[in-house]
């Protein structure tokens, strides 16, 4: 295989799992939410865009109906356990991913079973003749590239944005000590079904760019290791700090495909997709023991009228000093 | 398919039969389910990694009674142990540390996947992800319109026992004391001179010990691979929920509702013209009920435990 076209390959796994991870992200290191069925709502978004775009439903629309598909359904799903304990949460959502796998796998209606479904690109250009197939390969990889990463930015800005406004400070608080927060007339219910609702969302919208990027879904692609890996993602890469979310999807991805290459060269005792996820487990214990923070830690910002108190603050002492 | 003919169908099935069938089903999943309840209520966490504690059992029970040859009680016994002693080192080495850390239910709910990936490709790795049968053949007795299955009756025996001789402990001994004092308050039991590590550690013990010997019988009954245990994880964690969580008495009792409903379930859904796949879904449909009309479960009915 072509090297340029394997590193496209990695560069675009690398956008639509960010995606993933800053949702997560989202839930987990800003509200607080252990939610351990991520593929319930990855699945969600796949089968929605490859169903609507078989019904020839253009593409931004197959995107967002998955979306709100998955917004719903982490609405229904979360409903039962956001009044309940942390730990209920991870049961249902957990065992909801298990449910949904079931259901697609069974149902050959919905997106053909076990047997799976095609799925068209988003954008398909039509070459001239005379473009020899690396180069259609590379360009089309370009576009993908630039769809995947431009959503991604967007998803990223909005979401920095809503961490950086009251309603992230009620996220936060909410994470932090959810009986205060509760004290202060903030419905945890309700913040916690929104934050659900947006980040189930966002991991839709990536269940549909990677369908279309694959442009074959089978319900084996979705098995609770995607969950997993999605943690170690936000986990490695720093839980409240989205570019410590991208910092780790990077991270497993590169170690993914690495491990990948390396099976090619070196000759292993034992299987190495085994290995890797040994491995993968290894590795996310060691990070809980010595960095449960990640790599990235949250980062301090500061708020118009926080920045005025800290420049007060600072004239202050200043002026003592003098 | 007219209602007409779903009552037909439904008059026709050998209703015994479905009862005994639950309550093998049920068998299973209380002798499955009852280490992860009330490790779950002492150290505050579910420990997603019990699944794998089942296939890690049914797998050495494969090794002693098919590789080695041994007898089929050597390989329970063997299997109870080795694999309660890897759950007391995972639990010592792994979660203890961790929550003197001051890591949150969600860091050690991470921690339990993590290691149930580690066991789970670790077999992988051992004994490879291809399907094996046990070899040992069972007799099967009818009696009248009912078939047993050798394997069945030993089942349903194993959890008699289990279930008994757990509410003896539970009752009689000082451990048991010990047991249900820690679950209740465990601050108050460290004061009366109770050593609340030591019970968390057994109950670890017996807890996958016992999970073991629950995944020998689903591989004696189906097949075994590196998912025989997650193969039933949402049976096993409705039975968790519906029984309240830490409590053992729930436990038991949800453990045969669950049997009940998914073999009760399967004939409705075949009658209906639904896949009997879906009988994963009665427990999923189960632990999401429970959780909007009485999060605790059926504990309520079972002040003891």
């Amino acid at each position: 295989m072509n090297i340029a076209v394997y590193i496209l390959d990695i560069i675009i796994y690398i956008g639509i799992f960010s995606i993933v991870a800053i949702s997560l992200n989202l839930e987990y290191g800003f509200t607080g939410l252990g939610n351990f069925g991520k593929v319930a709502f990855f699945l969600i978004g796949a089968y929605t865009y490859a169903i609507l775009s078989q019904a020839g439903v253009p593409f931004y629309l197959c995107l967002i109906c998955g979306g709100i598909i998955a917004a719903i359904g982490g609405l229904i799903i979360s409903l039962p356990a956001l009044r309940l304990r942390e730990d209920y949460l991870a049961i249902v959502t957990l065992t909801v991913g298990e449910i949904l796998r079931l259901i697609v796998k069974t149902e050959s209606s919905i997106g053909g079973g076990v047997w799976g479904i095609s799925v068209k690109r988003a954008i398909s250009i039509s070459f001239p003749a005379g473009f020899s197939a690396i180069n259609k390969t590379v360009i089309n990889a370009g576009v993908q590239i630039v769809l995947i990463f431009g959503i991604l930015a967007l998803c990223f800005i909005v979401l920095q944005l809503l961490t950086r406004s009251p309603y992230g400070r009620i996220m936060r608080a909410l994470r932090d000590n959810e009986l205060a927060t509760e004290s202060l007339g903030k419905s945890r219910a309700k913040y916690k079904a929104q934050v659900f609702m947006l980040g189930s969302a966002i991991a839709g919208i990536a269940g549909g760019l990677f369908a279309q990027y694959i442009r074959f879904i089978d319900p084996y692609m979705f098995m609770p290791i995607v969950t997993f890996t999605v943690w170690i993602m936000s986990l490695v890469g720093g839980p409240a700090n989205f570019t410590g979310a991208l910092l780790g999807a990077t991270l497993v991805q590169i170690f993914d495909r690495g491990t990948n290459i390396l099976k090619d060269y070196i000759t292993l005792p034992i299987d190495p997709v085994n290995l890797q996820y040994i491995l993968f487990g290894v590795l996310i214990i060691l990070v809980l023991f010595f960095r449960p923070q990640g790599l990235l830690r949250e980062s301090k910002f500061t708020t118009r009228p926080l920045k005025l108190v800290y420049e007060k603050r600072r004239s202050d002492t200043s002026n003592k000093k003098s | 398919m007219s209602l007409m003919l779903i009552c037909d169908d439904l008059m026709n099935v050998n209703w015994i039969q479905i009862l005994l069938n639950s309550a093998v089903t049920g068998s299973l999943y209380l002798i499955g389910a009852v280490g992860l309840t009330v490790t779950y209520g002492l150290s505050g966490f579910p420990n997603f990694a019990h699944a794998e504690f089942l296939t890690l059992g049914a797998f050495i029970g494969f090794w002693i009674a098919e590789d080695i040859g041994a007898p089929l009680p050597v390989a329970f016994i063997v299997a109870f142990l080795i694999t309660g002693i890897i759950s007391v080192l995972c639990y010592r080495f792994i979660f203890q540390p961790l929550a003197k850390k001051g890591a949150s239910t969600i860091h050690l709910m991470v921690a339990s996947i993590a290691l149930g990936f580690i066991i789970r490709y670790s077999i992988g790795a051992v004994w490879s992800w291809t399907p094996m049968y046990f070899s040992i053949k069972w007799p099967s007795y009818i009696v009248g319109s009912v078939r047993i299955a050798g394997q069945w009756s030993l089942l349903i025996v194993v959890a008699l026992v289990l279930a008994f001789s757990m509410h003896l402990i539970l009752i009689k001994t000082r451990i048991g004391k010990a047991i249900r004092a820690s679950s209740s308050n465990p601050d108050l039991a460290l004061a009366s001179g109770i050593n609340v590590g030591r019970i968390i550690l057994i109950t670890w013990f017996a807890g996958a010990g016992l999970a073991a010997v629950a995944g020998i019988f689903r591989a004696v009954n189906t097949q075994i691979w590196p998912l025989t245990g997650w193969d039933i994880i949402l049976p096993i964690f409705a039975v968790v929920v519906l029984g309240g969580i830490g409590n053992y008495y729930g436990a038991i009792a949800a453990a045969f509702i669950i049997g009940l409903a998914e073999n009760v379930g399967v004939v409705f859904l075949t009658s209906i013209g639904l896949s009997t796949e879906y009988r994963m879904a009665i427990a999923f449909i189960i632990i999401v009920i429970t959780l909007i009309v009485k999060p605790q479960g059926l504990a309520m009915l079972f002040r003891r435990g």
